[in-house]
């Protein structure tokens, strides 16, 4: 199958920088991938290549097939962009800012809209399609500016930074409206500073750093970079010695600390399929009055690649 | 559902950004204040402070002092009084007239010598109906000179100075009955709205032109012309479509100006053909300007800042504020390094009788070099620091 997003191999100087170095991934229909890098590790300069606005020194990118450098303009019919920052007119309602990406785009008169009603619909804005761009909230701002991008039915969605300063509200529609899309089949190139986010919405994930990708995979893949194991946070009452005795020795267990008078927290491989034996274990000495199991996380694999927070 | 759009797009870049930057100008309530009620509320006062009016209006008051025997000045004095647009007072002396003239009662005074030709012309520079009366004295007296000139040569033809008279007479009556439509108007500097309203559509054309400059400096703010270069479209397509929406403005803004000027001031433009082309030109000069001051201001608040200053300077140098014999050789040599003199020009030459589109082309020429410039190094800027 032909990916609809393809890049392979692509580097951008900047006078001394290299902002970009060898950068390649594909995805497939239907397939949501994450780019996550700390600032400046060169998420945006890659995706400005990616949508025609900067020439890569080296390397290619293909849209469904088509070379991007080759035919632009059958490439670009084909891309939805959703820049970082709000390309929108203020003075404009959110249906004439719609109208305007329409022709732009040019979608058939007749179409247009009844494509931006669709597209309202899609972003939740409905109701608010009519009043001054300028006027709306940061997240309602953010729903048209990927509505925008939308309007043309494109192939592959790409969203840099789409929840930025976005109400809890706004961002829940985003992502639900995004993984909507994604489930009738498009493809998806996300990047986010919010960890949760790229888990949740994104199948794979990349990791750029100093404008190389230095680890890719699923986030399992990823995560077990790291190791595997979760911690588990216990509260007990009754006998918690006698009980923290018999979860030292529990197989699977590869550390066990106590944290206070009733709280013990251990290391454990597999962390939700030793729950049961560790229930069972404390059975008639203590009982277990709360549960937490840790996963390791992206975001522990992010540290453990790139030397730094995601949001720095 | 989703793939088949993409085959059927044709994408309408131009139109997008003209419709979109045209609706964005008609929310600007400030903008449009100045492009719609602006130019007329300049265009009534200043014109009327030049001496202009509706049919009716009042005449322009010109003292004279003219010994009562002399042929010469009888002949002076009869022109004067034939003029449609004064009224003339005979005044006792020099001195009186001089004092009216000060004083403001009179536009301009007339001192005729006797047995001389050279007449004395009192007024002061600065008065724009002083301006106005001095070209209508200009008139008579011209006519005047006329009658004698061709009396010297047909005496020294050989007639007698009686035959001589009756000649020129005839010869008058002749030229008067050819040119019967033109001759109260011909070879005067248009006074009043006349001048006025070109002057208006000139200032306001660029000056609005510049204050939608800061919308274009918002729009490379903003992001959009980035955003728009990512659609399926040529870059030459959203240049266009930018340039081209600053154009339909300083042509809507030129137009909005000629057809209220025509209608209630009563102003008539001359060759429809050669305004077109001279109002053309400086629209596209307006529209290089705008996108030069769009393409390097910083922040958009700047452009407001600029523009307009900048406009009211150039139109002040190009005689668009007050009448440019009012200003001094230096001033108006100054002005035509600039588009506004050039336009000023080329205006008032189409308003006299059979002038056309032949008679304005060196201005034209001026005009259109000015705008390819201005377009040429504002596009290539533009292009370079937003898209």
């Amino acid at each position: 199958m032909t990916a609809t997003l393809a890049c392979a191999g692509l580097s951008k100087r900047f006078g001394d920088v290299l902002a970009v170095q060898d950068v390649g991934f594909a995805i497939e229909p239907g397939e949501a991938y994450g780019l996550l890098g700390p600032n400046g590790a060169g998420k945006t300069t890659t995706i400005s290549m990616l949508v025609g606005l900067l020439k890569p020194a080296t390397g290619n990118v293909l849209v469904c097939g088509t070379d991007l450098a080759a035919e632009p303009m059958a490439a670009k019919a084909k891309i939805g962009y959703v820049p970082q920052e709000i390309a929108l007119y203020p003075e404009l309602t959110g249906r004439e800012n719609l109208r305007f990406f329409g022709r732009l785009f040019g979608l058939p008169r007749r179409a247009l809209a009844a494509r931006i009603d669709e597209v309202l619909d899609l972003v939740g804005l409905s109701d608010r399609a009519d009043g001054k761009l300028g006027a709306y909230s940061g997240g309602m701002k953010r729903r048209i500016n990927i509505g925008a991008a939308l309007l043309h039915r494109p192939e592959v969605l790409i969203l840099d930074e789409p929840t930025v300063g976005v109400d809890p509200q706004s961002r829940k529609a985003i992502l639900d409206g995004v993984e909507r899309l994604v489930a009738d089949g498009m493809a998806l190139l996300y990047t986010s500073h919010y960890m949760e986010e790229v888990e949740r919405v994104c199948d794979r994930v990349g990791i750029i750093d100093h404008g190389r990708i230095v680890a890719e995979g699923t986030r399992h893949e990823l995560v077990a970079m790291v190791g595997s194991a979760d911690t588990i946070e216990l509260m007990l009452d009754g006998d918690v010695d006698g009980a923290f005795d018999k979860l030292q020795a529990l197989e699977g267990v590869i550390e066990a600390v106590r944290t206070g008078t009733g709280s013990v927290r251990l290391l454990a491989e597999g962390g939700r399929y030793v729950l049961p034996a560790i229930i069972a274990a404390v059975d008639g000495r203590a009982t277990v009055i709360a549960v937490e199991v840790i996963e390791p996380d992206l975001e522990a694999t992010f540290l453990h690649l790139t030397g730094s927070k995601l949001r720095d | 559902m989703r793939p088949q759009g993409a085959a059927r797009l044709r994408p309408r870049p131009i139109l997008a950004l003209v419709a979109a930057n045209l609706r964005r100008l008609s929310r600007d309530k400030v903008g449009l204040f100045f492009m719609v009620i602006m130019p007329f509320v300049n265009l009534a006062f200043v014109g009327m402070a030049l001496g202009g009016g509706a049919v009716g209006a009042a005449k322009l008051p010109v003292g004279v002092v003219a010994p009562s025997s002399d042929p010469v000045a009888a002949a002076v004095l009869k022109e004067l009084r034939a003029h449609p647009d004064l009224a003339i007072t005979s005044v006792a002396t020099k001195q009186d007239l001089r004092s009216g003239v000060r004083e403001g009662s009179l536009a301009a005074g007339v001192v005729i010598p006797t047995g001389s030709t050279r007449l004395e012309l009192v007024m002061t520079q600065v008065n724009g109906s002083g301006m106005a009366a001095r070209s209508a004295v200009d008139v008579a007296v011209g006519r005047v000179a006329a009658v004698l000139e061709a009396t010297r040569a047909v005496e020294a033809a050989g007639a007698t100075p009686a035959q001589a008279a009756a000649r020129v007479r005839e010869a008058q009556a002749e030229s008067g009955r050819v040119s019967v439509v033109g001759s109260g108007t011909s070879g005067a500097t248009p006074r009043g709205f006349a001048y006025t309203a070109p002057g208006n559509l000139l200032l306001f054309t660029f000056i609005n032109s510049m204050a939608v400059a800061a919308a274009l400096a918002e729009s490379r703010r903003l992001g959009m012309l980035q955003r728009a270069l990512t659609a399926p479209v040529r870059r030459r397509s959203v240049l266009a479509g930018e340039a081209l929406s600053r154009f339909v403005v300083a042509v809507a803004q030129s137009l909005l100006i000629m057809v209220v000027s025509s209608l209630v001031f009563g102003v008539s433009w001359g060759d429809p053909l050669g305004v077109a082309a001279v109002v053309g030109a400086f629209s596209l000069v307006a529209t290089g300007a705008a996108i030069l001051v769009g393409s390097l201001v910083r922040a958009p608040s700047q452009a407001p800042a600029i523009g307009p200053p900048l406009g009211i300077v150039l139109g002040m140098l190009g005689g668009c504020l007050w009448p440019r014999e009012s200003a001094g050789d230096f001033l108006n040599s100054l002005g035509h390094l600039f588009p506004h003199a050039w336009g000023m020009d080329a205006l008032l030459a189409l308003t006299r009788p059979g002038a056309g589109i032949g008679t304005v082309l060196p201005e034209l020429a001026v005009l259109s070099g000015m705008a390819a410039g201005l377009l040429g190094l504002s596009l290539f800027l533009f292009n370079r620091r937003s898209c």
